[in-house]
């Protein structure tokens, strides 16, 4: 499996804001976080956790469609997120702790995705 | 003579209606009224949310185990870095038990009865009941992930009003560890939780759970505090519902766990992790 990566990120981890979950997020590699942009697919306001489907072209032109979880809505709420925060079509850039398996999916944090155009979310507070 | 029995009958009933609403004087009790939030907010900690808030997560805990327990905790933490749950079985949307409950993943309300007082947790509803009503203990009762809490409110200053609930908890189900880093409970199960619960005296927004944990795979009672903060407000308060099978992608098959797809397929968890038994399948050639 490929990764869809753009960029590889050499950066230090940053915790995510999904760590403070009520289970273990270390299948997910905090120490070697990436980069990626693509488009929201479908955003899901869940419990337990929230999920951002990204599609993500790869460098074969091909996509791959991820599964990124995060906080839990109250979690999200808190930072101003709703459900209606991002809606499929929306083009971001995110910080991802991928799965130690390789696999397209990963952790992701409010503080760490922003609009393609580097404009910041809009949320509600 | 009608009459008069049936104003007899109506005062009596009206007596009883004033005396039952006089039996719970909520002036002897703490006001612990509105949502609490726990005081650790967890960020910028690798590890999140932990049970002992005061230390690092993991071993960081200095969870006093013993030797047998402390090599189940140690393996854990192998399988975790590896991409697998290790002990910490709540990814399935299993209740964390008690203690682990009294973290506070989400705000919780405390409402005071004079037979109960309810802790309600936003939290995937992990809620909680601690009789006072002076009741024993169940004979055989079925484990359960909260325990079976019978509690007792006491005034300690002798000021005429309760200031703590000192809380015993029974009968706790496994599989359950303290924390996500997985420490272990002994899988005996007879773990007791002994609670103190109290409003900070100087600051009456701040609510104090002095956590105690009795325990075979420990080699000394465990004392944790516990801290939450009263969400100041004037609006209404609105609580979350947290139905945990909504939208968890975590899969347990065979003892190992995997993780959904996008798609909703499975997809490896962990490093070269094999696919599940498929035995049951008729499996052909695609």
């Amino acid at each position: 499996m490929k990764l869809a990566a753009l960029l590889v990120s050499g950066a230090l981890a940053v915790t995510s804001g999904a760590a403070l979950a009520h289970h273990s997020f270390a299948m997910f590699d905090q120490d070697n976080p990436i980069e990626l942009e693509g488009t929201v697919h479908e955003f899901k306001f869940t419990s337990p956790h929230s999920f951002i489907l990204l599609r993500v072209k790869d460098q074969d032109g091909s996509v791959t469609v991820w599964n990124l979880e995060a906080g839990s809505p109250t979690a999200l709420s808190r930072e101003g997120w709703t459900a209606k925060t991002l809606k499929a079509g929306d083009e971001v850039r995110l910080t991802v702790e991928p799965l130690r398996s390789g696999a397209p999916g990963g952790a992701w944090n409010v503080n760490k995705i922003k609009y393609k155009d580097g404009g910041p979310i809009a949320v509600t507070h | 003579m009608r009459n008069i029995i049936g104003i007899i009958a109506l005062a009596g009933a009206l007596a009883i209606t004033i005396g039952d609403a006089q039996a719970f004087d909520d002036s002897k009790y703490p006001n612990l009224k509105g949502q609490w939030r726990r005081a650790d907010l967890g960020g910028g900690q690798r590890g999140g949310l932990r049970f002992d808030s005061s230390k690092p997560p993991g071993k960081g805990q200095q969870a006093p185990l013993i030797p047998e327990y402390q090599a189940i905790f140690e393996a854990n933490l192998a399988d975790q870095a590896a991409g697998g749950q290790g002990t910490d079985p709540t990814f399935t949307c299993l209740s964390p038990g008690m203690p682990r409950i009294m973290i506070g993943y989400a705000p919780m309300e405390i409402v005071v009865t004079p037979e109960t007082t309810y802790i309600l947790m936003e939290h995937i509803h992990d809620n909680r009941r601690i009789h006072t009503d002076g009741r024993d203990w169940p004979e055989e009762p079925e484990p359960m992930f909260a325990g079976y809490s019978i509690g007792k409110w006491v005034d300690e200053d002798g000021d005429g009003r309760y200031d703590v609930l000192v809380v015993e908890t029974r009968n706790l189900k496994n599989p359950r560890s303290y924390d996500a880093s997985g420490i272990p409970f002994h899988e005996d199960g007879k773990t007791v939780v002994k609670e103190r619960i109290y409003l900070d005296k100087a600051d009456p927004n701040l609510l104090h759970d002095e956590i105690t944990t009795f325990d075979n795979a420990l080699t000394r009672p465990w004392m944790v505090m516990k801290n939450y903060r009263r969400v100041a407000t004037d609006k209404p308060i609105w609580w979350r519902e947290d139905v945990c099978a909504e939208g968890n992608n975590h899969v347990r098959i065979g003892g190992e766990n995997y993780y959904l797809s996008a798609e909703g397929l499975l997809m490896p968890a962990k490093k070269n992790q094999a696919p599940p038994d498929l035995r049951y399948f008729k499996q052909s050639a695609r």
